[in-house]
């Protein structure tokens, strides 16, 4: 019994220990031990490939580590709300994507109770943003928006797009269209944007709205058709395609990776996060990480930042609720 | 032809690079390494090390990544075959027979026959990869959803043959894997399954949980159940090698599993863990013996090892030639090449030369590496064996659990290993197999989703099965798969089921 008790009571004495000195020195300065940024989806994704060189930036900038830790699962909602109901002192910090304004809204939608809400997060800096491309398969005969358009139109229903699964990023970009142009198209989701793009080039789906930088190859290789982009300007690897706003669609539309901490964290602390992200996304070794990547950066400080969520958020809100609860065909 | 010889010169010429040749070894280690640990598979450690490889150069990156990947494939067989718990989940076949032969006192030579298999496999299938990649890929590319769904339908046929028991056991227990895989978010609705709260559910229950539960956890508690441990043959060391005639039971095996393993690859999906359930029933099929199945047959190892080294290079084959992952596995590595500032593409082999034919024949490198590296710890490995079990199955015990956390980083993911657990002890107890709940888990996702793809294709007519040649004849195939097993039970015929009455409530009758 003796021996029982004091097996328990030794860690319960040096947690407390280091639990108290951890908390004393945390006061004095930030930061002092080292920082997570929770990428909530797998390596390899574009939340993963932008934590990492954001991460090895700001330990330069901090001269303090910064440790990317990916927290997966039920499409990042996983790590959103690990990070939403962390604490707020600036040690765990979440880099998210577009999807971040989506899961509450479809949590709203089936009467969920919410994995997390977005005023648990606050911005800290938008890092980058990337317009989304619309690409038909080479052997469909649309050889611009206006021919696909218009077939659309007369075949309401037929012509499908993939997606990397429903009320994904890739998914609402295709609703903004169909919704601006008036058409209604036929929705095929796959597990994700990779396998999304395996089935246009098969040809078993018609069109498909991607991130540009791993389409471009395959355009390059007369596998797929640009029709148009999502972004204010064109995209500079492809001079020639031109915006929906430019074809007379009012729609715009990325794929964001912006930064974010708890609601809660001291002024202070936010301060301090700012002003080393926006000394580490203008490093050289950044820019030339995220130019490797074909990822154009874009950078927003948090006010402006807020700005471009709230709208963001407000858009792809809207989208949902017009998609609503998806209904699946009746058998023939 | 010339061309090929002299782009493969070129690919030696990067590849014996000290550099290149010292990532191919690492990669070949730690694979070894995150097959040998229960758990962690090849993509929970190609995922650690991506962000390591972000350092190297894009050649010694890939050839580092894809060590890993094949490197796995050696190791996941070890404790599979010494203590029947799956090094990962490709692995699982290789326990029902591999742990038999443990202990009838053959490990060694089910360890030596794992590695030769899987050095044959992975070397003959990099042939096929340098060879006929362009071509294949395109032809991997016809597998739409319903094409995909065909092939699972018959992959979940052979299932019927799989066992060594009764045959309505088996398809009892590959239900509940269905079952068990249709927790999770509705992939065409967003809709959340059986989740009971708990978001982690929403990725449905992982495999690589509830292949370790199923298969570890349960062996623990059936040993731990017994009024005496199980008595395991210490093996000699002069038997550490296959014996001739357990040479020749395997050289065919090998070959039948290097083609299938490499052709399953190549479509999407997890392949190397399906190619090595396909080579099992396969082998059965073909086996003059299959009542030896389950009980040690060289061949259930021999077969499913190769397989699944050979699908490794399967799963390359769409990544090189046209920049589109197969799997999971190859979209972390696409991932790779694309942080070095390479799109990969249909013009990477054309426009990386030095990449592509590098990454080739550091495949020939690491495979030889793994089989040197592998063969001489066969003789370690067997040793193991000689660890007491009140020392050994603790210990087993705590890297179940830290190699099912480290997947996932969740607390979830054991809760599961530690039911299956349970409900493997209590199958196992009543004479169910556990492999077909494995499979039914890795298919049921798939399935789902190729089926419920093939009908949005189709604005819901089921005609979509029947309207594309390659569907049609897959499930042709499957049908008459189907009847022909049907048809003992119809006719009463004789088949080696009753024949060894295997089949509960049916008399024996002789022959």
């Amino acid at each position: 019994m003796g021996s029982y008790r004091r097996n328990i009571l030794l860690p319960a004495l040096l947690i407390s220990f280091f639990g108290v000195t951890v908390q004393s020195s945390a006061q004095e300065k930030y930061p002092d031990r080292p920082i997570t940024i929770v990428a909530p989806f797998p390596p390899g994704g574009v939340a993963d490939l932008t934590a990492r060189p954001v991460a090895a930036a700001l330990e330069k900038v901090m001269k303090n580590p910064v440790v990317v830790v990916n927290k997966t699962g039920a499409a990042g909602a996983v790590g959103m709300s690990f990070v939403a109901n962390s604490k707020p002192d600036g040690y765990n910090l979440l880099l998210a994507l577009s999807s971040i304004s989506i899961i509450p809204e479809a949590d709203k939608l089936f009467d969920r109770k919410p994995a997390y809400t977005m005023d648990q997060l606050i911005p800290i800096a938008l890092v980058s943003a990337d317009p989304t491309i619309f690409v038909v398969n080479a052997s469909r005969p649309w050889k611009n928006l206006k021919e696909f358009v218009d077939d659309a139109k007369k075949r309401p229903g037929e012509i499908s797009y993939s997606s990397s699964g429903v009320y994904g990023t890739l998914h609402m970009a295709m609703e903004l269209l169909s919704h601006s142009a008036g058409i209604n198209l036929k929705h095929v989701p796959y597990s994700g944007a990779g396998p999304a793009l395996t089935a246009l080039l098969g040809g078993h789906v018609d069109t498909l709205a991607s991130g540009p930088a791993v389409v471009i190859p395959q355009i390059k290789a007369g596998k797929i058709r640009p029709l148009a982009g999502w972004g204010a300007k064109r995209v500079a690897a492809l001079p020639d395609v031109a915006t929906f706003k430019e074809l007379g669609y009012d729609i715009e539309f990325y794929i964001w990776a912006g930064m974010f901490a708890p609601r809660g964290t001291p002024p202070a602390v936010m301060k301090s996060i700012r002003e080393s992200v926006k000394q580490a996304v203008n490093t050289t070794e950044f820019k030339a990480a995220m130019e490797k990547l074909q990822t154009p950066i874009a950078y927003l400080d948090a006010p402006e930042f807020q700005k471009f969520w709230d709208k963001d958020a407000k858009m792809l809100a809207a989208a949902i609720k017009r998609v609503g609860k998806l209904e699946i065909p009746e058998a023939k | 032809m010339t061309e090929t010889l002299h782009n493969l010169y070129l690919g030696f010429s990067v590849a014996l690079a000290p550099s290149v040749l010292l990532y191919a070894f690492v990669g070949c280690v730690v694979g070894t390494l995150v097959g040998v640990l229960p758990g962690i598979g090849p993509l929970a450690g190609i995922s650690l090390l991506l962000p390591a490889s972000f350092g190297l150069d894009a050649t010694s990156a890939m050839v580092l990544l894809a060590g890993i990947y094949y490197g796995a494939m050696y190791g996941g067989s070890t404790t599979s075959i010494l203590m029947r718990i799956p090094g990962e989940a490709a692995s699982v076949m290789t326990c029902i027979d591999g742990y038999e032969m443990t202990r009838r006192g053959r490990a060694g030579p089910a360890l030596a026959i794992a590695a030769i298999g899987s050095y044959i496999a992975g070397t003959a299938s990099i042939v096929g990869l340098m060879l006929l990649a362009p071509p294949l890929a395109s032809f991997a590319l016809r597998f739409g959803p319903p094409e995909y769904f065909a092939l699972l339908m018959l992959g979940l046929l052979v299932l019927a043959y799989m066992s060594g028991g009764s045959m309505l056991k088996s398809l009892a227990m590959a239900a509940l894997g269905l079952l068990l895989g249709m927790i999770g978010i509705d992939p065409m609705t967003g809709f959340f399954r059986f989740s009971y709260g708990l978001v982690e559910l929403g990725d449905g229950i992982g495999v690589v949980p509830v292949a370790v539960g199923l298969f570890g956890l349960s062996e623990i508690l059936l040993t731990a159940g017994q009024p005496t441990a199980a008595e395991v043959k210490k093996p000699r060391l002069n038997e550490l090698l296959p014996s001739r005639q357990e040479w020749r039971d395997s050289i065919w095996p090998i070959g039948r599993g290097t083609v299938l393993g490499f052709f399953i690859g190549i479509i999407p999906g997890s392949a190397h863990i399906i190619s090595s359930f396909v080579s099992y029933a396969l082998e059965k099929r073909l086996s003059k013996h299959p009542e030896r199945f389950g009980h040690g047959a060289i061949e259930g190892v021999a077969g499913p090892e190769s397989a699944n080294n050979s699908a490794t290079s399967g799963a390359f084959v769409p990544m090189l030639a046209l920049g589109v992952p197969s799997g999971p596995i190859p979209a972390v590595m696409i991932a790779a090449m694309m942080v070095h500032g390479i799109s990969p593409g249909p013009l990477l082999i054309s426009q990386q030369p030095e990449l592509f034919w590098g990454f080739i024949a550091s495949m020939y490198v690491g495979n030889l590496v793994l089989l040197i590296l592998n063969l001489p710890l066969v003789g370690i490995f067997v040793n193991v064996l000689r660890i007491p079990y009140p020392l050994l199955y603790p210990a087993i015990l705590v890297f179940c659990v830290l190699g099912v956390y480290a997947v996932n980083g969740s607390a979830v993911d054991i809760g599961i290993m530690t039911a299956t657990g349970a409900l493997g002890y209590l199958l196992r107890k009543f004479d169910f197999e556990t492999a077909p709940v494995v499979l039914g888990l890795i298919l049921a996702p798939m399935m789902e989703m190729s089926f419920r793809q093939s009908l949005a294709m189709s604005s819901g007519s089921y005609a979509i099965f029947v309207n594309r040649p390659i569907a049609l004849v897959m499930l042709t195939v499957g049908l008459a798969l189907l009847l022909l097993s049907v048809v003992p039970f119809l006719v009463k015929r004789v088949d080696w089921r009753q024949r060894l009455g295997l089949e509960a409530g049916q008399e024996k009758e002789t022959l």
